[in-house]
């Protein structure tokens, strides 16, 4: 009889578990409508509301196994105007069937425009609110009107919208072309208001390029000019936020730059040129990793603070057209060496200067290096880092250790060639 | 193997709806007189009418007294009766000379109880009855039909002796004896069963065996109170502490050198006749995780074996329900190429995804069952069946979608790497608890489901031995559980068995 009651107890409390905590929100994952990059506007005529586009996948596409159908679209866009990109969830669903999740959302496109504008921070913190979207969703920013970047984005051969993004995302990491630009880096640096956040730089908007003819690696977004068949979208460049506003745009060889003295990033291969020493007709092709930690000093005791950086590289070079034997002449490698260096230095203190004139903060995340000076929090604060870096006393010195000489290191006397 | 059981089980019906044996004869002494022990004989094995049941009468010249002697013809040989028994009792001369001394059987032995007489005669022995004597000499002629001794069928190895057991018991205590000659070896005998009085044979090395254990094990025995247990298998379930918990505590072999080697660790087995295996006492389990190879093969083979298989049972006991979880509940997990590629096949699938991978379990489920039914000349056609035409064409009517399929399939394949059948029937149970679990739950439903189950096995003892020792609770033991360490390494025998001597072998160092 005891074991009866006792197995009735059980059942009672197991029929309230099932109800309370059930499957009752559960949903399948073909119910849903996955949005890949969400577009985010600033409509001119109206300040209250954004401009929503929804870029939303065909699971559909380019799949064998479902059977049939394989003529459907690999992507839907949709734009509108609203509050914001919670309720635009719902809204959407006036036009796309599926219930709409941000769980598949990897990119977060705000239009350069609005990125500029006052409000935007406003707008983009609502994304910390909303439960769906990662923290580790890229933010980028586009020349022109996001709807026109997604509409215009045609890539030919990675027609999967998820799967470009993701490859060419991840390909600008690798070679320092745009910055890493995680969603939840944007909000750490703007809450720590020290440093600068890096956004990758977008547009597919060709414009005519006129100046800075010498060096062919130096440009942004737009500028590189190209011909053939293929997408019109480019990722070079980033765009630089200040205290959660945009202010300026980095070409390529100045994010290379940033990440070579960033230590909390890293580009797998640089490939970039350098102006030969032996002959100034020609340029030195070369990869450039970075040999080691970068070592920072930062003195934050003197009146003056100081900053002494130490940036390791490795140099390996891929070509040699003014054809000097410097693989096997240890004084041409020096003179090579110390070329390679001063370009670098040059280089980087130009940049240094920009961010301390122009910006009047650094972009390094060296902010994270000079807490730890500090005993407390209210120290740090009172120190002021982002006011006091316009004024520091810094100093660049680049390391070079050369590496390999391509894949043959000798190379036939032009002269015996000619004769 | 479960078509053994089943058939067993019916046989064993039939048997305890016969009559019961006479209880007038419980306490019957035989008479000296010769007619009158035949005549209670006669109505004993119903002679005439019982067919095999043989009285010859014969007179022994040197005596000068009518004999006869009784046995049933199918259970012994007639060669020794011939050539052993009834010749040189024809032939005696000597009025002196004993019965010892005349007849060359194996063994004689003398009763005068009527019942235990009959129990011997029923074991396959030749029953004398002599003329004025108050008592019958019994002779050892038994002979009952067997297999050879044959391959290993379930326990299958590679490297190794391939020796089975087989349904006799006197050839399985060889084979026993073949590995272990050493007078410590000691084999008991039990009668377990009232009427049909199976003999058990409970073996065990008497310098390592626990005491306690052992009279643990032997109580259990003599308290059985049936009237047939044919075999094992129904042992098994007698003497076992949980009928209805889902982990088996006895461990079940065919394979003469995995019960040689438990007992040298100090374990008890238990051998029947009719039984073409052992019972090993008491059962970790880990011992159910083992193969009989992983000892054969060199350490990093069997533990590469031994991976694979720890990796097999957890494919079988999450793979499917660890899909469901993902896909219904935590999609967020998924990269984005799987997740489309998942959503883009369920999207003609009419049912949801748990319903869908519980279809295609019970499909594999049936397969299984039905393979196993089947007469082997039909089997492989069922497989192909079963396989190609269900798994394709449910994809191809959109039932299913192929990555159930997938999942499905290599769960149940994963299922086979746990060779014990019990364990085996324990995790594909599992299986299904996990899986529903998760339809419901989600992540949580596992992660639950498998936290109780590990609570319930460290609560399961097996004859006092906690099932998951020695890695919890933790006891000196040669450390074979997951993987094994060099044999020169293996140095304990399992403490938890508490042997007499825990020392196998004096330490490398």
């Amino acid at each position: 009889m005891k074991k009866q009651i006792n197995r009735g107890k059980i059942i009672i409390y197991l029929i309230p578990l099932f109800i309370l905590s059930g499957c009752w929100d559960q949903r399948e994952v073909e119910e849903f409508a996955y949005v890949i990059a969400m577009g985010i506007d600033k409509p001119k005529d109206d300040e209250n509301l954004i401009k929503i586009t929804y870029l939303i996948a065909n699971p559909e596409s380019g799949n064998a196994a479902s059977g049939g159908a394989g003529n459907e679209p690999p992507r839907e866009v949709i734009s509108f105007k609203t509050d914001d990109f919670v309720v635009s969830r719902n809204i959407a669903n006036t036009v796309i069937a599926k219930q709409i999740s941000y769980d598949l959302l990897r990119i977060l496109i705000v239009s350069e425009e609005f990125a500029r504008d006052e409000n935007f921070i406003r707008w983009i913190y609502d994304a910390t609110k909303e439960m769906e979207i990662r923290r580790d969703a890229k933010l980028m920013i586009t020349k022109e009107d996001t709807e026109k970047y997604i509409l215009n984005n045609q890539p030919k051969l990675e027609t999967r919208p998820h799967e470009y993004f993701q490859m060419i995302i991840e390909r600008g990491n690798e070679t320092g072309m745009t910055p890493t630009s995680d969603l939840t880096t944007f909000f750490r640096i703007t809450e720590a208001d020290a440093d600068l956040f890096l956004g990758i730089y977008s547009t597919t908007e060709k414009e005519e390029r006129s100046s800075n003819p010498i060096n062919p690696d130096n440009f942004k977004a737009g500028e590189f000019q190209y011909g053939g068949e293929t997408n019109n979208t480019q990722f070079a460049g980033s765009a630089v936020f200040k205290e959660g506003k945009m202010i300026d745009v980095l070409t390529i060889e100045e994010t290379r730059l940033t990440f070579m003295l960033n230590p909390t990033l890293t580009a797998q291969e640089i490939l970039t040129t350098f102006p030969d020493p032996f002959d100034e007709k020609y340029r030195i092709a070369t990869r450039l990793t970075k040999n080691g930690t970068e070592d920072i000093k930062i003195n934050t005791k003197k009146s003056t603070p100081s900053i002494d950086v130490n940036v390791p590289i490795l140099v390996e070079v891929l070509t040699n057209h003014s054809m000097e034997h410097y693989a096997k002449d240890s004084q041409k490698r020096k003179t090579l060496n110390k070329s390679f260096e001063q370009a670098l230095e040059k280089k980087l203190n130009e940049l240094i200067r920009k961010t301390q004139e122009e910006y009047k903060a650094d972009p390094f995340g060296w902010s994270l290096i000079a807490r730890k000076k500090f005993l407390t929090i209210p120290e740090w604060e009172a120190f002021d880092w982002m006011k006091k870096y316009p004024e520091m006393d810094i100093n660049i010195t680049v390391d070079v250790e050369l590496g390999k000489f391509g894949r043959q290191g000798d190379i036939p006397k032009l002269k015996e060639i000619r004769d | 193997m479960i078509k053994l059981r089943k058939s067993v089980k019916k046989k064993d019906k039939e048997v305890s709806e016969s009559p019961k044996q006479n209880k007038e004869t419980t306490n019957l002494t035989i008479d000296p007189s010769l007619e009158q022990t035949l005549k209670i004989f006669r109505e004993i094995y119903t002679v005439p009418t019982n067919h095999d049941v043989i009285i010859r009468n014969l007179s022994i010249p040197g005596k000068d007294k009518p004999a006869a002697i009784i046995f049933i013809k199918t259970i012994t040989d007639p060669q020794i009766i011939e050539q052993n028994i009834i010749k040189p009792l024809q032939s005696s001369t000597e009025p002196f000379q004993s019965i010892e001394d005349i007849v060359s059987a194996q063994t004689i032995s003398t009763e005068n109880n009527i019942n235990q007489i009959a129990t011997k005669i029923n074991n396959g022995n030749v029953a004398l009855f002599i003329e004025g004597e108050d008592l019958a000499f019994l002779f050892d002629a038994s002979n009952f039909e067997s297999r050879t001794v044959e391959k290993t069928e379930n326990e299958n190895v590679v490297k190794g002796p391939k020796e089975a057991f087989n349904e006799k018991a006197a050839t399985n205590i060889s084979l026993i004896r073949k590995r272990i000659k050493s007078e410590n070896l000691v084999v008991e005998s039990a009668i377990v069963s009232n009427e049909s009085k199976n003999d058990l044979f409970i073996i065990y090395q008497k310098d390592l065996v626990n005491e306690k254990l052992l009279q643990n094990v032997k109580a259990r025995v003599k308290s059985l109170d049936t009237n047939a247990i044919q075999n094992l298998s129904l042992l098994e379930q007698y003497i076992e502490e949980r009928k209805y918990s889902i982990f088996p505590t006895t461990l079940y072999t065919e394979r003469p050198d995995r019960a040689a080697s438990f007992i040298e660790d100090g374990y008890i087995i238990l051998i029947m006749d009719n039984s073409p295996d052992t019972l090993i006492i008491p059962a970790t389990f880990w011992s159910f995780y083992h193969s009989a190879e992983d000892h054969y093969l060199r350490l990093p083979y069997a533990n590469f074996t031994r991976l694979l298989r720890i990796l097999a049972l957890f494919i079988t006991l999450f793979a499917s329900a660890l899909y469901v979880a993902v896909v219904t509940f935590h999609a967020e997990m998924i990269p984005p190429d799987l997740l489309l590629a998942i959503a883009a096949t369920r999207e003609r699938v009419p049912f949801p995804a748990a319903i869908e991978v519980f279809i295609m379990e019970i499909a594999f489920e049936l397969i299984r069952e039905a393979g196993l039914r089947v007469p082997s000349p039909i089997g492989p056609t069922i497989g192909i069946v079963g396989a190609l035409i269900l798994g394709q064409a449910a994809v191809q009517a959109n039932i299913v979608s192929p990555i159930v399929v997938i999942i499905v399939a290599l769960g149940g394949l994963s299922s086979f790497a746990i060779g014990d059948i019990s364990m085996n029937f324990a995790i594909r149970i599992s299986r299904f608890m996990m899986l529903l679990s998760a339809s419901i739950f989600g992540l949580y439903g596992i992660t639950s489901i498998f936290v109780m189950g590990l609570f319930y096995m460290l609560s399961i003892k097996s004859f006092g031995v906690p099932y998951l020792a020695p890695m919890t609770p933790n006891y000196i033991s040669s450390e074979d559980t997951i993987i094994r360490r060099t044999l020169q390494k293996e140095i304990f025998r399992p403490g938890y068995v508490k042997p007499k001597n825990l020392k196998k072998r004096q330490g490398e160092n």
